[in-house]
């Protein structure tokens, strides 16, 4: 069927488009405007706004961890079942089916799930699988594992910890890798409580640093799309600025994508010896090409931290609210599940969320910041709207910085910062740059070839109503939500690399988990044939 | 006949039916009712979806047979804090093992051979393994394991809940009303420990001495390294609860009959349910050969299971369903990697999967034009 979208406001960055105009598409695909063609369905879009189906880079909506802050919030009690929408954790998007429908709801398509343990890899897909609507993809966690760390320790050959990230790649079913708080977690187990770049995780005698820039070679040299993604470490501390300093300088001009840097955005100046020294990180991201970020935006109001920076976690367990917590010691990373109440009165949050708006306004190129909430640590993502139209106007800014304490306000340059987001910048950060970043050329922009992923947006004098509900939303050519309400049962497809692996990397494996573990590695192993959905898979091809 | 019988998958009132005749049977029997019970839900993740997907469509219950083990666990980092690892971990790294009450062995078969009878195997420990016992008697026995074992006989109800007080006590430096009593040698071990590994099974113990538990591990972190492995009960309980939290945001024990979901460990409990009239129908799911509940009587009864359950009266319907691991492929949570797993089928049968009885069921309240809620 050939459908027209007639008559929107276009705004494709891939394209450069910014113009009154129409988009087509047919059998799932964006084409050319037909020169002759009568379309099938003409869809009008006369005042409203066409863009690509939004892409997501890190947001926690699968796995053990994920599951287990289900399982914590909310307790049994009637009041947080039965809720008004007003309710915290109204809009969390608890089960997988939920977190499809809400994501479509707000016109996103493409979602990337940033931490699974290769152990839980399985149980990832499953929910995904179970995860309507959207497209999604995991990044499989390496570094704290003890065969990385094994063949550092042994100075293997750079081909074999190659070998070892394609292994993974295949047996998880992943997108990419990530990295969380290197080697710290494996020291935690040895009761290290603080780790930095250059300490060394005992048993293994390599520093974080070694870890971080093996992987991040590993990966380049192995065609991966995606960068490294790293999660630094000493995350959440004052002086946190120090570490992504250290860890760009450490990327030697090689693609790397550092997480949430919000919460490493913090100086020691004040009275609280806690300061926001985001425009230090937006300057070293504006110096080196090479490096991407994504926020961890903090919006104020009650969410649940899920994390595999299990020190990190553990540290937090004092500030749980309600006071409940999780730590999960996992075969590599594991992770730690505690509830957080964010809140604008207090000092400490209201530096957070100003020093992650910094960053977005002081990093020059939307095209290598990203928009995430680190779902749901720094808030439900769900929250996002809100971020959208905090970005796009500063009188909205000007508003919420009433609310918090003097003393936070005189410790940020928020307040004095006038940039105003577009809607070019934001398609292009929420749309073309995502798809670039994660080697998804059929995805992000509205020109042939790509899936036909749209959503188009009523303009309202409220930014975030208008992000919230888009009026209507396309996936694979499908109209799957009008005005917020699912249209039809569509599910979307978990997209992965499939690097070749030799039967001797396999064979390897097999023998490593049976002396170590005493099980083959085949229990990790994901396969279409496991899963719930008929055809749940879409390979992504590697760079050259 | 009787190979006849044997060859059967499915009876009505105890007789041999088709297939077909008893998804009808159970059709009409779960919209006759007004609130019908999904319990057992011993089955792989498929079958534990379908079962949900069940219960949303008429308004039904959810329940485990396990439950009051999963959630007795799952209240105490809901309502507190708790420190988890792997088997894996535990078996690698664990210096102090601290084996607690019975059930070990019968929640994980291969617990001798898979972490008992193992060493430790991280890079640079020095340290042998040591394995302390709390249990209820001095002469009890682990069954096929004759290594080094430390036996803290702990008595039974109350007296097992205080000396795990009295143990967490001295773990902590507080005193007790005992001087120089065995707890300050045990306490100084497991604050010895480089990491150690508490383990239990749910089933054994109450609330309280879990909490006690949870605590001892909690306060043991303070200064070293400690984490607990409660093991998981049978008729892949672990399974059937993750599936739960990714497919409804809650555990079991959770009702669908308000239009939406609400989930009450009290009210949602299945036997409760049965036993005061609230639900005149119930959906028995067990794939693993379980035993069937004791409050089957007073409700009309479909059985979805191995064939072989004793039943005290014949259930109305009763649908043989194949075992995940054995007769059909699935997934399941798994006692050795303590995470979901693939499992084959290295004897298929021609019974159908808790997915495919279930399907099959909805396919005929369907064809009946019941409208969901």
């Amino acid at each position: 069927m050939l459908t027209q979208i007639k008559g929107g406001h276009v705004v494709d960055p891939a394209q450069s488009r910014d113009e009154i105009g129409d988009v087509w598409f047919e059998g799932g695909y964006f084409v050319a405007p037909p020169p002759h063609a009568q379309p099938d369905d003409i869809v009008d879009a006369a005042g409203l706004i066409v863009m690509a189906g939004a892409i997501d880079i890190h947001s926690h909506i699968a796995g053990g961890n994920t599951n287990t802050a289900r399982l914590m919030m909310p307790p049994s009690h009637r009041a947080y079942v039965q809720r008004p929408a007003a309710t915290p954790l109204a809009n969390m998007g608890w089960s997988s089916g939920e977190v499809g429908r809400l994501y479509a709801q707000m016109g996103f398509t493409t979602v990337v799930e940033p931490a699974v343990a290769p152990h839980h890899a399985l149980h990832a897909h499953l929910e995904l699988a179970d995860t309507p609507m959207i497209d999604k993809a995991i990044l499989a966690i390496l570094g704290n594992d003890d065969f990385v760390l094994s063949l550092l320790r042994a100075k293997a050959s750079p081909a074999e910890l190659r070998d070892h990230v394609a292994w993974t790649l295949q047996t998880t079913m992943a997108l990419g890798i990530k990295v969380i708080n290197a080697g710290g977690v494996a020291a935690f187990k040895e009761n290290i409580r603080s780790f930095s770049l250059d300490d060394i995780v005992p048993s293994y005698g390599v520093s974080s640093r070694q870890i971080v820039q093996s992987l991040q070679r590993a990966v380049h040299e192995l065609g991966v799309p995606h960068p490294l993604h790293v999660h630094c470490n000493n995350l959440g501390l004052p002086g946190g600025v120090a570490t992504v300093l250290a860890t760009i300088e450490a990327a030697q001009g090689l693609p790397l994508h550092l997480a949430h840097v919000q919460f490493y955005a913090y100086g020691q100046e004040g009275a609280q010896n806690f300061s926001s020294a985001a425009q230090h990180i937006a300057q070293a991201v504006n110096d080196n090409a090479n490096i991407t970020v994504d926020v961890g935006q903090v919006m104020f109001g009650q969410t649940i931290t899920v994390s595999s920076d299990v020190p990190r976690q553990f540290a937090s367990r004092a500030q749980a609210n309600p006071k409940k917590f999780m730590i999960f010691d996992g075969d590599a990373n594991g992770g730690g599940v505690i509830p957080f109440n964010y809140r604008a009165k207090n000092f400490h949050n209201a530096v957070q969320f100003a020093a992650g708006l910094e960053l977005f306004l002081l990093i020059e190129d939307p095209a290598r910041v990203f928009f995430t909430t680190d779902h749901p640590n720094g808030a439900p993502f769900t929250a996002y709207p809100d971020l959208f139209a905090l970005l796009m106007s500063r009188d909205l800014r000007a508003q919420w910085l009433e609310r918090l304490p003097a003393e936070a306000l005189t410790l940020t340059t928020l307040g004095s910062l006038k940039r105003e987001y577009t809607l070019p910048e934001i398609a292009m950060m929420t749309r073309a740059a995502p798809a670039k970043l994660l080697g998804l050329s059929d995805r992000g922009r509205l020109s042939r070839g790509a899936k036909a992923d749209v959503a188009l947006y009523r303009p309202s004098k409220d930014l975030a109503q208008m992000f919230r509900t888009a009026a209507r939303v396309y996936k694979d050519g499908k109209l799957v939500m009008r005005d917020g309400v699912a249209t039809q049962g569509h599910f979307g497809r978990a997209l992965h690399l499939a690097p070749v692996v030799d039967a001797s990397v396999r064979k390897r494996m097999n023998r490593y988990y049976d002396e170590r573990y005493g099980m083959p590695s085949d229990f990790m192993q994901v396969s279409g044939e496991i899963l719930p959905s008929p055809q749940p898979f879409e390979a992504v091809p590697c760079n050259g | 006949m009787a190979s006849l019988k044997s060859q059967s998958n499915a009876w009505i009132d105890g007789r041999a039916v088709s297939l077909e005749a008893a998804t009808v049977g159970a059709a009409e029997l779960l919209l006759a009712s007004r609130q019908p019970l999904i319990a057992g839900l011993g089955a792989d993740s498929d079958g534990v979806r379908a079962a949900i997907g069940l219960a949303q469509r008429l308004g039904g219950i959810i329940d485990h047979s396990h439950s009051d083990w999963l959630l007795r666990d799952l209240d105490c980092w809901r309502e507190g804090g708790a420190m988890m690892t792997t088997p894996n971990e535990a078996k690698i790294r664990a210096d102090v093992l601290l084996l607690v009450g019975d059930g070990l062995t019968q929640a994980w078969p291969e617990l001798v051979v898979k972490l008992l009878k193992t060493s430790i195997r991280q890079a640079d420990s020095d340290s042998a393994r040591q394995i302390i016992w709390l249990s209820r008697n001095a002469d009890d026995k682990i069954a096929g394991f004759d290594g080094a074992l430390e036996i803290v006989a702990c008595g039974a109800g109350a007296e097992f809940a205080a000396s795990l007080a009295a143990l967490r006590a001295r773990a902590k430096g507080a005193k007790i009303s005992t001087p120089n009593s065995v707890w300050d040698v045990i306490a100084l071990r497991l604050r010895s420990a480089k990491f150690g590994v508490a383990i239990w099974a749910a089933g054994d113990h109450d609330a309280l001495c879990l909490e006690m538990l949870n605590g001892l591990v909690r306060d043991l972190n303070e200064t070293t390294r400690f984490s607990a492995l409660p093991l998981a009960p049978p008729e892949n309980g672990a399974g059937a609860l993750a599936a739960c939290g990714w497919l409804t945001g809650a555990p079991m024990r959770t009702g669908f009959g308000a239009g939406e979901l609400w989930h009450d460990p009290w009210r949602y409990d299945a036997e409760r349910v049965a036993r005061s009239g609230e639900s005149d129908c119930a959906l028995w799911i067990s794939a693993f050969g379980g035993p069937a509940p004791a409050w089957g009587a007073g409700v009309k009864f479909i059985a979805l299971d191995d064939g072989a359950t004793p039943f005290a009266a014949a259930p109305q319907v009763r649908i043989r369903v194949g075992q995940p691991g054995l007769h059909h492929a699935g997934v399941l949570h798994s006692a050795q990697s303590g995470t979901l797993i693939g499992v084959g089928a290295p004897q298929p049968n021609d019974a159908p999967s808790v997915a495919q009885a279930i399907g099959a069921i909805l396919a005929q309240i369907d064809r009946r034009g019941a409208r969901p809620c």
